[in-house]
């Protein structure tokens, strides 16, 4: 799929997240499943199987979302799944998200820690985020294991790598 | 007998003996005549042969003379040439004695010559040999060590993941965010 067509997907989401009135429940929750269908092999095999019909994949989007998230994203990740173009779902909902935090004036800062922030730290972190930008933040904290230990923000171009994971990349690189 | 003598006998007066043989005055002595006429012809003889013998005679002499003269110069000059081949030979037995002697001499320089030689090719190549040895031992060791340092760092690698990991609990990992929340705080 060409940029053009992920951009007019996106903003097709985003107007339906916005006329449904639930823009922001809707682009942080595409945001975590865009995140979920990246992390995890299973899942993302399965949706992407086109051996598998497309109604038997929207019914797994139904089944994993039905009932803990909004109806609007379990709609809108089910439209994608059914129209075929799922393995493009996380550029899509990241101009979503991108489209929805620019409608508010806000810059997507993508989190990635090893543990789960408490709210307190997450607002911390969006002004501390904020103070070093100089721009308002639209804090998205995605919990990756991977990282092992601390934080990496990503703002755009900028990253801002305070994990434990790059530290020991470093090490073994002098090693 | 010759003419004369036959006249003079001729002129003689003959004693016969009884048996008529002809008998002389002298078993040993001739006869007067006979002596006086042989004693000229004796001496025309000589005239004769001094007249026309002689020149030849001495000629003959003159040239014996000068043949044995030859033969002497000859002589004398093979004894000179002898004289000088020996020389020469003398000569030539001392140049050989004295081109042995340089033959030995240049022989003797070479020898050393060669011998110096092949002691500096010695030095330079045991030195080349020892310098060679001291670098592969020195490759050796840096390869070792380093073969060793990558050993470690592997270990070290593998352990890092393991102990970084097992040594984050969760105070830690608050720890760890919230100093990153105070260092991008304080980042401007």
């Amino acid at each position: 799929m060409n940029d053009q067509r992920i951009d007019g997907y996106a903003r097709a989401l985003f107007e339906i997240a916005r006329a449904e009135g639930t823009i922001d429940t809707v682009e942080d929750e595409l945001f975590r499943f865009a995140r979920a269908f990246e992390g995890n092999d299973a899942l993302r095999n399965a949706l992407t199987d086109e051996g598998i019909p497309a109604a038997r994949r929207q019914t797994i989007i139904e089944d994993l979302l039905g009932g803990k998230a909004n109806n609007t994203s379990a709609q809108l990740i089910s439209m994608l799944v059914g129209s075929g173009h799922v393995s493009e779902l996380p550029a899509i909902i990241d101009r979503v998200v991108a489209r929805a935090s620019g409608a508010k004036n806000l810059e997507v800062a993508e989190v990635r820690t090893a543990v789960a922030l408490t709210s307190d730290q997450e607002a911390r972190l969006a002004a501390a985020l904020t103070k070093a930008t100089g721009k308002s933040i639209n804090l998205k904290v995605v919990v990756d294991p991977s990282v092992i230990g601390g934080v990496v923000a990503t703002i755009g171009d900028t990253v801002i790598d305070g994990t434990v994971r790059s530290r020991i990349e470093q090490l073994k690189s002098r090693l | 007998m010759s003419l004369l003598t036959i006249l003079h006998v001729a002129s003689e007066e003959v004693v016969l003996d009884s048996k008529g043989h002809v008998t002389t005055h002298s078993w040993i002595f001739p006869e007067q005549a006979e002596l006086i006429y042989g004693v000229i012809a004796s001496c025309l003889i000589f005239a004769a042969l001094i007249k026309f013998a002689g020149p030849q005679i001495k000629k003959a002499m003159a040239a014996r003379t000068a043949r044995i003269q030859k033969e002497l110069d000859s002589a004398a000059q093979d004894k000179a040439s002898a004289s000088q081949e020996a020389a020469g030979i003398r000569q030539a037995k001392g140049d050989i004695g004295a081109e042995r002697a340089r033959i030995l001499a240049d022989a003797d320089s070479q020898a050393a010559s060669v011998l110096a030689e092949g002691r500096a090719r010695l030095a330079t190549e045991l030195s080349e040999l020892e310098a060679r040895a001291q670098a592969e031992m020195a490759a050796s060791a840096n390869r070792v060590g380093d073969e060793l340092r990558a050993e470690v760092a592997r270990l070290s690698i593998a352990a890092v993941d393991h102990v970084v990991t097992g040594t984050l609990d969760a105070a830690t990992q608050q720890e760890l965010i919230e100093n990153f929340i105070s260092r991008v705080g304080a980042a401007r």
